[in-house]
């Protein structure tokens, strides 16, 4: 399987090329367009894995859907176009083991040896981050896709990094965090705009974007007539 | 004879922005509100294009009614277009063959090009995008618009795009809506769980463009966004 980024940075599509017998598992509603050698399958499961029921419920609090899509090529040389519902950039990280947290909507596709499950992220941080208390786990290893809502960075932690709550996209669990207030007083963060800030420690990879939904559908929501 | 006009599209993908150049006497036709600045030269004319049913038939296909006629007098002019969201703009040349635009796409034309509305009978109740397709026949420039980043894809055979992302398609491919090929068997309950709704399934030869975007589930997520009227 190979994959091309399009028209990066703020309409990223991806443009998969699938031999076949390959598959690949999409969050809910992003197939732009396909060759018509591929079939879709529905499921509330990872691709031959384990899940069901209660996974699905899960990843539903997650911020993503209930079920997910398996398309899988059954002539050669397919191809498959998906993008994100927010106008912003794609990702690609390879996993090799080890496991990565995914912001809620962030999660776009990944390949069938990857295993997609939610994690709970504790009461404090859930509340305080301003995202969805779910996070999707991914673990195992394969190709993992992300979206963001904006541009997105990586940078590698080695020690300290600290970051907006908001603006995470992922990390590598090999990362450990905290929730901090950004100033020395509670008063001084708030004041600040900046709220609470994720404080990792440890080594690994973290993506962050540049913008955050809440922050967008603060701004347009009471300019909108009510309901 | 029409002569081809002379454009440039700019800032592509993101925040297009088309520049036509006219001759004198030159014109070219816009959609309403498209027009973003023009030479002080360029004259300005709103109106019926093509008289009652061709109008009514833009006003089905999505657009307005109204076509906006730019035209340069006392020597050449240029005026730039903005589509009315974040997006890419297209050019395409008609030669004798028509393109279907997807309701809303249309932006600008040149000369010898009719803009129309299409009937889709069927077909276009089920893809949920309206009954009525726009039609560009002629010869001339057409200029259409997306939300989000344009991709052409040529078809040879069959292909399947998701009935929200199209943009245009040559009128040489032939199309039929349907379900994603997989969920068929799995009935009405697969179809609504899938997310992916209806597809429409081009085949023969030509050209399809789509859209990296689509503006309808943004708009369900800005829905949860809206105030509550207090009782």
């Amino acid at each position: 399987m190979r994959h091309q980024m399009l028209c990066q940075p703020a309409a990223t599509a991806l443009r998969f090329e699938l031999d076949q017998g390959e598959s690949i598992t999409c969050e809910v509603g992003a197939m732009i367009a396909m060759s018509s050698g591929l079939t879709v399958e529905t499921t509330s499961k990872s691709k031959g894995g384990s899940g069901g029921i209660i996974k699905g419920l899960k990843r539903m609090f997650s911020g993503e859907s209930f079920f997910l899509n398996h398309f899988t090529a059954q002539q050669p040389s397919q191809s498959l176009l998906i993008g994100p519902t927010m106008l912003g950039d794609c990702v690609h990280h390879t996993m090799r083991g080890g496991t990565m947290i995914v912001q809620g909507s962030s999660w776009l596709a990944s390949t069938p040896g990857i295993d997609i499950d939610t994690t709970w992220q504790g009461f404090t941080s859930a509340i305080f981050s301003g995202e969805s208390m779910f996070w999707v786990k991914c673990s195992g290893s394969g190709q993992l896709y992300l979206s963001s809502y904006g541009a997105i960075h990586c940078v590698e932690v080695n020690g300290d990094y600290t970051i907006d709550t908001g603006h995470i996209v992922a990390f590598e669990d090999s990362l450990k965090f905290n929730i901090g207030k950004a100033s020395r007083s509670l008063i001084g963060s708030f004041l600040g705009g900046e709220g609470l800030v994720c404080k990792f420690h440890g080594q690994g990879k973290l993506y962050y974007q540049s913008h955050t939904l809440p922050s967008l559908g603060s701004l347009l929501g009471p300019k909108l007539k009510a309901k | 004879m029409t002569s081809s006009l002379q454009y440039e599209i700019q800032l592509r993908p993101d925040f297009s922005l088309l520049k036509v150049s006219l001759d004198q006497g030159q014109k070219v036709y816009a959609e309403p509100s498209a027009m973003a600045a023009m030479s002080p030269n360029l004259k300005l004319k709103a109106g019926f294009k093509g008289g009652a049913l061709k109008s009514l038939g833009r006003l089905m296909g999505g657009e307005s009614m109204i076509v906006n006629t730019f035209s340069a007098e006392n020597g050449p002019g240029e005026v730039l277009f903005a589509p009315g969201h974040l997006g890419d703009t297209q050019h395409y040349r008609l030669t004798g063959g028509s393109l279907y635009l997807q309701r809303g796409a249309y932006m600008a034309n040149s000369e010898g090009v009719e803009i129309s509305g299409k009937w889709q009978g069927a077909k276009g109740f089920f893809s949920g995008e309206g009954l009525v397709l726009l039609k560009a026949s002629g010869t001339g420039d057409v200029f259409f618009n997306s939300y989000g980043a344009i991709l052409e894809i040529d078809v040879t055979g069959d292909y399947i795009v998701d009935t929200g992302y199209i943009v245009a398609f040559e009128d040489t491919l032939q199309y039929n809506v349907s379900v994603l090929p997989g969920l068929r068997g799995g009935g009405i309950k697969r179809l609504f769980f899938s997310g992916e709704g209806l597809v429409c399934r081009f085949s023969g030869q030509g050209k399809v463009w789509v859209q990296t975007r689509y503006v309808i589930p943004f708009l369900s997520w800005v829905d949860s966004f809206r105030p509550r009227k207090d009782k």
